[in-house]
């Protein structure tokens, strides 16, 4: 038993647009120290804060783009999420609903506010995470894997003080609904005021948080307030949170993929080369096509 | 700003020494760029030439419809100006604006005067310069004469590989000369034919 300790606290950057349903602030990898290397298997987080958006009879969101290299992870707190893809997927992501979205060889895509939630407007607040792939996998089948905060298995904290959802990973016992390429954990930890849970990581794993509501004292010393990331040393395995108000937090922790990284764009792959070539297969429809 | 792509060019390009570079950098004005703002507008003399160190540049005109038609992208180590209304020093039809936040080098007379002083070697290789615009200027307007939807857009990526990944499809189209829906077609068919599932 050794504790996790924090190496940084990073409050939000000025928030900019994806497209024009995604208010954003990035934390992975273009805030300070939160380089790809740093936080991998966790190469990009963008954090839409809570943000009202009136009615629109025109659903915002961003039009078609591609991936390859990774998997895209939206968790939804607030707010509806439309999707639709270049192999015929799609679907709706509600409110603690996660889209686990291989993309691998690539795939087209797009993303818009769900048609009512645009028509009636309201708070939206989502996390878009992308997690790489190991190089043996980067070109495998892109497939999808929704879960309905239904579908993913939680556990009870003692005297029902809040719920720790596990999206992906183990979290004493409970399996992640979520299958993943490399080990990781992903929580939603949803705590209610004066609740503590604790939690215990192999000490390599890169390891971080986001309070999305609330606020939070961590390893009984560090107050963290909403919307601010937590990142922490690798130098030891556990730490532990306490709600100072009523709070939801996302956990993560994985193993690094210790490969080199190539990103441009919406590709991330592992040399120069490959990235020309995700470029030349875009251009030429290896893909698929979507409509805008 | 730091100035590394402006750098390499004029090494590679202009085969310019470690030091010449050093005294050519030494002062120049650089600028950044917002989304959206123009550096040149028609009507305007254009006295400089933006060299693109970081982001993407175009250059456009408004049609008789009021349409903007895109006559050159500009992304990272392209040039970008109205020659014409420099050299001839006439107000320009054309407006430069930004696609993405960029960075930019504002080369100016003074800059061509120093450039020009460092050796005779300047006006062979602008001549040159000036040769390979024309060049690619009338193979532009070849292929808008005649060459259909998708001749144009496989000669496009060659060109700008990673452009349609950084701007919305109806700027390619306005730059091919073509509507919107001929190079969402053009597309359609070509994952037709390349796009295997699985």
């Amino acid at each position: 038993m050794s504790t996790r300790n924090i190496e940084l606290v990073v409050p939000p950057r000025p928030p900019h647009f994806v497209g024009d349903g995604f208010r954003v602030h990035n934390f992975i990898p273009s805030s300070f120290r939160l380089t790809m290397e740093r936080m991998s298997p966790f190469i990009l987080m963008d954090y839409n804060s809570k943000f009202y958006f009136p009615p629109s009879e025109q659903p915002k969101g961003v039009g078609v783009h591609p991936h390859r290299g990774f998997e895209t992870v939206t968790i939804a707190y607030k707010g509806k999420v439309a999707h639709h893809d270049s192999a015929g997927g799609g679907g709706i992501i509600g409110e603690g609903g996660v889209q686990w979205m291989t993309a691998a060889s690539g795939v087209l895509h797009k993303e818009y506010h769900e048609e009512e939630f645009s028509k009636t407007g309201g708070d939206f607040q989502m996390v878009q995470l992308w997690v790489n792939l190991p190089a043996k996998d980067k070109m495998s089948k892109p497939k999808y894997q929704a879960l309905n905060q239904d579908d993913i298995q939680s556990y009870e904290l003692e005297n029902h003080a809040g719920t720790i959802e596990v999206i992906a990973g183990d979290y004493k016992g409970i399996k992640g609904s979520a299958s993943t390429f490399t080990p990781m954990n992903m929580y939603n930890a949803r705590l209610q005021k004066e609740a503590v849970a604790d939690f215990s990581f192999p000490q390599t794993f890169n390891t971080a948080l986001l309070v999305i509501e609330g606020s939070i004292l961590v390893n009984e010393s560090e107050e963290v307030p909403t919307d601010h990331f937590v990142l922490f040393e690798n130098d030891g395995e556990d730490f532990g949170i306490k709600a100072t108000e009523d709070a939801v937090v996302l956990i993560l922790s994985g193993e690094p993929i210790d490969e080199p990284i190539a990103a441009q764009g919406p590709f991330v792959m592992n040399t120069r080369e490959e990235l020309v070539q995700a470029i030349e297969d875009f251009n030429m429809g290896k893909f698929g096509y979507l409509e805008d | 700003m730091e100035l590394l792509n402006f750098k390499k060019y004029l090494n590679q390009q202009w085969g310019l020494p470690k030091d010449a570079i050093d005294q050519l950098c030494d002062g120049i004005r650089t600028k950044k760029v917002k989304k959206e703002e123009l550096l040149l507008q028609a009507g305007e003399i254009c006295k400089l030439t933006f060299f693109v160190e970081k982001g993407l540049l175009r250059m456009y005109a408004l049609n008789e419809k009021g349409k903007e038609d895109i006559l050159q992208f500009a992304p990272e180590n392209w040039l970008v100006s109205d020659r014409g209304s420099i050299y001839f020093n006439e107000p320009s039809d054309y407006y430069i604006d930004a696609i993405e936040e960029t960075e930019v080098v504002l080369l100016d007379t003074e800059f061509v005067d120093k450039i020009s002083a460092l050796g005779p070697s300047f006006r062979k290789l602008n001549d040159r310069l000036l040769h390979n615009h024309i060049r690619h200027l009338n193979k532009r307007v070849k292929l808008l004469l005649g060459a259909s939807a998708k001749t144009r857009y496989l000669n496009f990526i060659k060109l700008h590989p990673d452009v349609l990944l950084r701007v919305p499809q109806w700027m390619v189209a306005s730059y091919l000369g073509i509507a919107p829906e001929s190079l969402s077609r053009v597309r359609r068919d070509l994952a037709k034919e390349n796009f295997k599932q699985g």
